[in-house]
């Protein structure tokens, strides 16, 4: 095999490593995207028995934002097995317990259910915040671009920008200003 | 309110020294840039007047065709409620919605941005904008509330 083909070859099956950024993203709108990545859907030499899947870091899952009032709206179900077992515990309170939880179980359960399942969650690494092990950092070669934008607080527009920002009025001339 | 007060004799002097302690507490307009009161002393007058300043927001105001309808009708702008900068603009520093006869906006519009106002302020994008002795942090926030969310703006 020529030196060009064999470098092909380790290239094409080598897992990639990609890193993608939660902060302000829908967990459940982005696990279909991890999904992708996680099991190589988007590989042309994907197939379901070609173990092809990548790693991919998750940096502020901590950051995650929720639509709405889903907070406190969404619960998430658990059994013990023993009567009066079953408890309910809703989205805040499980996030506050561990921050990478909710993201964790929304990719999990985009999954195709079947014996993979656990093996290319093993694939998924996420962090709360943006410490990363240096070792882990170093293998990076991609970064997913994020589903929505990040909203910038107001706080963060310095005062020049906020007062030479468009106005749409101006205050009548007798106004006090508060 | 224009404050010209002149003095014309010096036996007058303490009552108007008086009068001008007063004139004092009504002094924090000069910081709010509307008004600056001035004391010019000429021989045994004193002249106390305020000045009116021309509003900061002048010079960028967007230019529309029409004075007399509603600025954001004509402008057709897309508005979500993370615009904070747009949005800031129609809102108290407490974080009170302006009432339309001073924002001249038409009634739909207004109903509209203080929808908008409130996503923005229960997303935590305004906590500058918030009242004296709150939780300014949305990250101080109770329970649910701390979490960052979005709301679907149409």
């Amino acid at each position: 095999m020529a030196v060009l083909k064999r470098v092909q070859q380790w290239a094409t099956f080598a897992r990639i490593w990609h890193i993608y950024d939660a902060a302000w993203q829908n967990p459940f709108e982005s696990a279909g995207v991890l999904k992708k990545y996680l099991t190589g859907l988007y590989k042309p030499i994907y197939h379901p028995m070609n173990d092809c899947g990548d790693h991919i870091v998750v940096i502020n899952s901590a950051e995650i934002a929720l639509p709405g009032d889903e907070w406190k709206k969404r619960v998430y179900f658990h059994h013990t097995g023993y009567p009066g077992g079953a408890t309910w515990t809703l989205a805040w309170e499980l996030h506050e317990k561990d921050p990478t939880m909710i993201l964790k179980k929304a990719v999990y359960s985009s999954l195709d259910k079947n014996l993979q399942r656990r093996y290319t969650m093993q694939r998924l690494h996420i962090f709360p915040d943006a410490n990363v092990p240096s070792d882990m950092l170093k293998s990076i070669s991609n970064q997913i671009k994020q589903l929505r934008l990040v909203p910038k607080r107001l706080d963060t527009y310095s005062e020049e920008e906020i007062k030479s920002f468009p106005k749409i009025y101006d205050y009548p001339k007798p106004y006090i200003l508060k | 309110m224009s404050l010209l007060r002149t003095l014309l004799s010096s036996s007058n002097f303490s009552k108007l020294i008086h009068r001008s302690t007063n004139i004092r507490t009504v002094s924090i307009i000069p910081p709010l840039h509307l008004k600056e009161i001035k004391e010019i002393k000429e021989g045994n007058d004193i002249v106390i007047s305020g000045h009116s300043f021309e509003s900061a927001r002048v010079p960028y105001l967007v230019k529309t065709s029409c004075d007399d309808s509603c600025p954001l009708c004509q402008l057709n702008l897309d508005i979500k409620h993370t615009d904070v900068l747009i949005l800031s603009q129609f809102v108290r520093s407490d974080g009170c919605m302006l009432p339309r006869r001073i924002t001249k906006l038409c009634l739909k519009q207004q109903k509209k941005m203080s929808t908008l106002v409130t996503m923005a302020q229960k997303a935590g994008l305004m906590p500058s904008l918030n009242p004296e002795k709150s939780k300014k942090d949305p990250k101080k926030r109770f329970g649910w509330k701390k979490h960052n969310k979005y709301f679907y703006d149409a």
